[in-house]
């Protein structure tokens, strides 16, 4: 087990560096390039020029690349041309905050979802069950840019129960701070929620023809201790490696949440610096998120072939 | 981010695969169908014309879904609009079969270092989380329809490639393949007129399933402005447009979004019936 | 004389707001909400009106432009100018200090205009200075300037956006930190979220501002904006959506503000293109456009027809001049003789996604069919717009935002030689030139006046092209918010603002 975390790990920093070189190439590519942006839309090839010199956007591609990785290697994310700061301090605190959505999201999924699916498994075929199939349904036929509307329509505008945009810092109070979570949270947990319902009610129902529930039941134990005790730890398993794959599901899905719900996370960070053409903003957000998602992956592939050795094996055999 | 477990691949949309499931996608998908081919004709009014005498009317017997700002028809919208995201969906996921199909054929049939090589290159592509992939992509150049659609198209080239090796190496172990190459049939022989009739089922229920994701990445790109340019009457960017209005006028969003809806369960249940009738072997393992 | 008027002013306030600052007492936190993320505080390199807003909370210019949209001292406290109009020689207002306690000087004054004229910043108010010959400070109050050429209106520039006087050993870092001599002290700014500001003790005007501290709120969505207003999350929202204006007023714990600006939308006709080039062909568009039904139209009523960009609340505003109400009789006369007896098709341009401008695009079209003229309204997006229809089509919806002076405002757009002149409609009057090169070498604002309302008057003979409306500066706030008057330029004023 030792020896696979290992090797999956140096092959990720392998991946990570291919994606760096990738990330740099394309948006150097990026037509209309820094210098204009900041000179403006009148500006002389002479102002755009003395600026491109400012900034080191005369010297060679390769050059550039490697201060940015050499930067980053020493964890220097590098400067925004446009904000005019150092990236890293922005960049941590607006991740910190994207990783607050996700985490709760995360959280909420497994609970509720779990706790559906197991409610869906325990009455199939029965009402109950159809109606989680059903509700779950909704949330993977609209996308989640229409739930958020739904929301801020319901609880928003008619309710006026919940704010409908923002972000309110922790110092202000919890209750401010955990409102502006609320709406966006929803959103991330309808778009997810389905598919840890059905994971869960299909792992359950198998565990639960198992002989050793069986044996467990024969013994007489209350049902629900033989629900929750017995077989619900055997089913969770898969549930576990698949939550670790929405983290980064969720990772990709906040630029879109965060746009509508006006949240300061990294998604509008990112859309931020392409409207801007802030290209070392553009690059180190592309490059931390995806490490994140690399991570995430990760996580689940260990997890995975942790609880399933034969997968292990059958994957070194490939 | 190997080809490693069944839970590695993309979250699938699952539907129950009944019998019926095929039969209610197309009762949904044929009228979205009609409409694509043909909604400019029977839309009751052009897509974009405005009528700014009767803007923000409430669904009634002149607009039956209400007119948005400018006073367009928010029915003919939709109903034009199918074209654009049904398009960017289909196309989107042909586009990833052209490029992955080739491409999961060489990783499973020759193998070694050009395989290794694909393998490798997809394992970088699938390490960006789908919708940055899209925007890094297209924030390269002003945005327009189809650089997304080529967006979309290369976001799930990895999961083609894959596919395809997979069922390749496992067709390299039949009998009929070994066949094939003792009687020294070219490698192109034997990829075109032996595997590849082989593989296109599995690859069919794939796609199907696939066009739904592109369908509301889409949506999506569309809906944060990389994707369809007004005046387009695409779903996302429709509801996008809609939103400083969804308080006054929520029905210019809720018609497209009812309609995407409508088309990612036709879709699924469409795939989930295929999958019944071309792929046997995968119905009862979800 | 007019340096003698404008002491008397300068005193005059500085009597009224001593006075005022008696009764006051710092009073509350405001929250305030912009539409999107600024990019620099920095405000010579600032573009968009939401970095303004926080450039006139931290700075002062020389000169501020006032909210009668004429000029008055700010840290300036009076100015003289040589009789050629080329020297300028300002006297800066004693004992202001920056907010990290330097007292502001002379040499401040010239590092910022220095640096404003220095390509590598790329200020967009660059080409404002490129008339300044030279400048000097002759002592630590006063700083002169000498004009490459005579410009009456050289102290206006200085309520430019772009030109806040800031402290010349800071510089490097006043686009995360500024330092200023405004009524309100940076205190942090989180990007894509808010920007903090706390109350300048030492602010020179006396007793003032009156609140404690200000939160910058970014929220692009407009729908947000309002629900965080109903809410009582937000105290203001600074240039609230049209959109959103009915819901607003509809709740009685929330108020608004508006006031005309100098931004326009207007109705482009090339000079030069059939059938455009026949002036009656204009004036006959001109006539058959009721500005009050077009102002409804493209504005929901929240803007105030005009003649020229210059807005019915300035001074030089020509009061004898009639809106045209909408008259497609008299037009149709009109093209009957200019050789039109039943009208023409053309085909007009809007840009796809400025709402206001597509809306008055859909406005002319219904309003000059009963005139005869057949529109049709092609919308094309905004960067195809910039590239092959502005000023290159033949009939299309164009806008500008309100600039700092009258001439800035007027020169460019009806002088034979004025840059956007040329780029939009070519419309040439030797008169009009005559009018507009008199009106910058104005020596009193009487003179000015008196140009500009033949500015004006000519402008609708010869309707080069047609200026409906100015559009209305909105803000939304809370009936706990007191004091509190939106500024023509957009800018938000807070010093007189408190919150119960």
């Amino acid at each position: 087990m030792f020896a696979y975390t290992l090797t999956r790990l140096v092959y990720l920093a392998l991946v990570l560096a291919v994606m760096s070189v990738l990330i740099f190439l394309v948006t150097q590519a990026m037509p209309g390039d820094v210098a204009s942006m900041i000179a403006g839309q009148f500006a002389s090839k002479e102002v755009v020029d003395a600026i491109a010199v400012k900034l080191g956007l005369d010297q060679p591609l390769i050059v550039q690349y490697g201060h940015w990785a050499a930067g980053i290697l020493r964890g220097d994310l590098g400067r925004s041309l446009v904000l005019e700061q150092p990236i890293g301090p922005i960049l941590m605190e607006a991740l910190a905050r994207s990783l607050v959505l996700a985490v709760v999201a995360l959280f909420v999924v497994a609970v509720v979802g779990i706790g559906l699916g197991v409610l869906a498994a325990v009455r199939r075929g029965k009402l109950t069950d159809q109606l989680v199939s059903g509700v779950s349904y909704l949330g993977i036929a609209v996308p989640d840019f229409f739930w958020a509307i739904v929301l801020v329509l319901v609880f928003g505008s008619y309710m006026k129960l919940l704010p409908t945009g923002g972000y309110a810092p922790i110092a202000d109070g919890f209750l401010p701070w955990a409102s502006h979570l609320v709406l966006p949270v929803v959103t991330l947990v309808l778009m997810l929620l389905a598919r840890i319902a059905r994971l869960t009610r299909s792992s359950m129902i198998d565990v639960l023809q198992t002989n050793y529930v069986k044996f467990a039941r024969a013994k007489g134990m209350p049902e629900s201790v033989v629900i929750l005790r017995h077989a619900l730890k055997n089913a969770l398993l898969p549930t576990i490696t698949v939550l670790a794959i929405d983290f980064g599901l969720i990772l990709g899905g906040v630029v879109v949440i965060e746009t509508i719900f006006s949240y300061p996370g990294m998604g509008r960070l990112l859309l931020f610096a392409i409207q801007r053409h802030d290209l070392p903003l553009i690059q180190a957000t592309i490059l931390i998120v995806s490490a994140a998602y690399c991570l995430a992956n990760l996580t689940a592939d260990l997890l995975y072939a942790f609880v399933n050795p034969k997968i292990r094996h059958g994957m070194r055999a490939s | 981010m190997t080809d490693v477990t069944p839970v590695q691949s993309v979250p699938r949309r699952h539907l129950p695969s009944l019998p019926v499931s095929l039969l209610v996608g197309i009762v949904l998908l044929a009228p979205l169908v009609v409409a694509a081919v043909a909604g400019s004709w029977i839309a009751p009014y052009p897509y974009d014309e405005m009528n700014i005498m009767s803007r923000l009317q409430p669904p009634g017997a002149e607009f039956w879904f209400g007119t948005d700002e400018f006073g367009r028809d928010v029915f003919s919208r939709t109903l034009v609009g199918t074209g654009s995201s049904l398009v960017m969906g289909v196309a989107a996921t042909a586009l990833s079969l052209l490029a992955g199909v080739p491409l999961g054929l060489i990783a499973g049939y020759k193998g070694g270092r050009a395989g290794e090589a694909i393998m490798r290159a997809m394992d970088v592509l699938m390490s960006f989380p789908p919708i940055l992939l899209g925007i890094l992509v297209l924030a390269v150049t002003p945005p327009a329809q189809w650089k997304a659609i080529v967006a979309i198209g290369i976001v799930y080239v990895p999961q083609v490639v894959r596919l395809t090796r997979a069922i390749t190496l496992e067709l390299m172990q039949e009998e009929f393949i070994t066949a094939a190459r003792l009687r020294g049939e070219s490698a192109a022989y034997i990829l075109f007129h032996e595997i590849l009739p082989n593989i296109w089922p599995p690859l069919v229920v794939e796609a199907s399933l696939r066009v739904v994701f592109a369908i509301l990445l889409g949506a999506s790109l569309s809906f944060i402005g990389m994707g369809a340019q007004p005046p387009s009457s695409d779903w996302g960017l429709m509801i996008s447009e809609a939103r400083p209005f969804v308080e006054q006028a929520p029905w210019i969003a809720l018609c497209p979004g009812f309609a995407l809806a409508t088309a990612v369960i036709g879709i699924n249940l469409l795939g989930d019936g295929l999958r019944a009738l071309l792929d046997p072997r995968n119905t009862g393992a979800h | 004389m007019m340096m003698r008027r404008l002491v008397a002013r300068a005193v005059l306030s500085a009597i009224l707001l001593s006075g005022t600052a008696m009764s006051v007492q710092a009073a509350g936190t405001l929250k305030v909400s912009v539409d999107s993320n600024l990019n620099t505080l920095d405000p010579a390199k600032m573009k968009g009106g939401q970095e303004y807003v926080a450039a006139y909370l931290i700075f002062n210019g020389l000169t501020v432009i006032g909210h009668d949209m004429t000029v008055k001292p700010d840290l300036a406290e009076r100015w003289e100018r040589s009789d050629d109009l080329k020297t300028w020689t300002f006297r800066l207002r004693k004992g202001v200090k920056f907010h990290n306690g330097r007292e502001l000087d002379a040499e401040d004054v010239v590092a910022t205009i220095a640096r404003i004229q220095d390509k590598a910043t790329g200020s967009t108010a660059r080409v404002n200075f490129e008339i300044v010959d030279s400048m000097k400070a002759l002592d630590p109050l006063t700083v002169q300037f000498q004009l490459k050429s005579p410009y009456a209106g050289f102290a206006e520039l200085f309520g430019e956006r772009q030109a806040r006087i800031v402290p010349r050993d800071a510089v490097d870092t006043l686009a995360s930190k500024p330092v200023g001599t405004g009524p309100f002290e940076f205190v942090s700014f989180a990007p894509g979220d808010r920007i903090v500001l706390k109350r300048n003790a030492n602010y020179f005007e006396p007793g003032l501002p009156k609140l404690d501290e200000v939160i910058v709120r970014i929220l692009p969505e407009s729908a947000a904006q309002v629900a965080a207003l109903t809410t009582g999350e937000l105290d203001l929202v600074w240039n609230l959506p049209l959109e959103a204006i009915d819901k607003v007023k509809g709740d009685p714990k929330l108020k608004i503000d508006s006031v005309p600006t100098s931004t326009w939308d207007g109705v482009i006709m090339n000079n030069t293109v059939k059938p455009f080039d026949d002036p009656r062909v204009r004036k006959a568009v001109a006539m058959a456009l009721d500005k009050q039904a077009i102002t409804q139209i493209a504005l929901f009523g929240n803007g105030t027809p005009t003649h020229s960009p210059i807005p019915p609340s300035h001074p030089y505003y020509n009061k004898d001049l009639k809106i045209a109400k909408g008259d497609p009789a008299g037009a149709k006369k009109l093209l009957a003789e200019a050789g039109y007896p039943n009208g023409f098709e053309v085909t007009l341009h809007t840009p796809a996604g400025r709402a206001t401008r597509e809306r008055l695009g859909l406005a002319v079209r219904e309003l000059l069919k009963p005139a005869g003229i057949t529109v049709n309204v092609q919308r094309v997006p905004f960067d195809v717009f910039l590239k092959d229809i502005e000023g290159k089509a033949g009939f299309y919806i164009d806008g500008f935002f309100s600039r700092p002076t009258i001439d800035t405002s007027v020169y460019p757009w009806y002088h034979s030689r004025g840059s956007w002149n040329t780029a939009l409609w070519s419309y040439s009057n030797p008169k009009m030139d005559t009018l507009l090169d008199g009106a910058r070498q104005a020596k009193s604002e009487d003179e000015a006046k008196a140009l500009y309302t033949q500015v004006q008057a000519l402008a609708v003979e010869d309707s080069p092209g047609v200026i409906p409306y100015v559009i209305n500066h909105i803000n939304g706030l809370s009936a706990k918010v007191h004091g509190f008057h939106s500024h023509p330029m957009m800018f938000l004023d807070l010093r007189d603002v408190s919150v119960d």
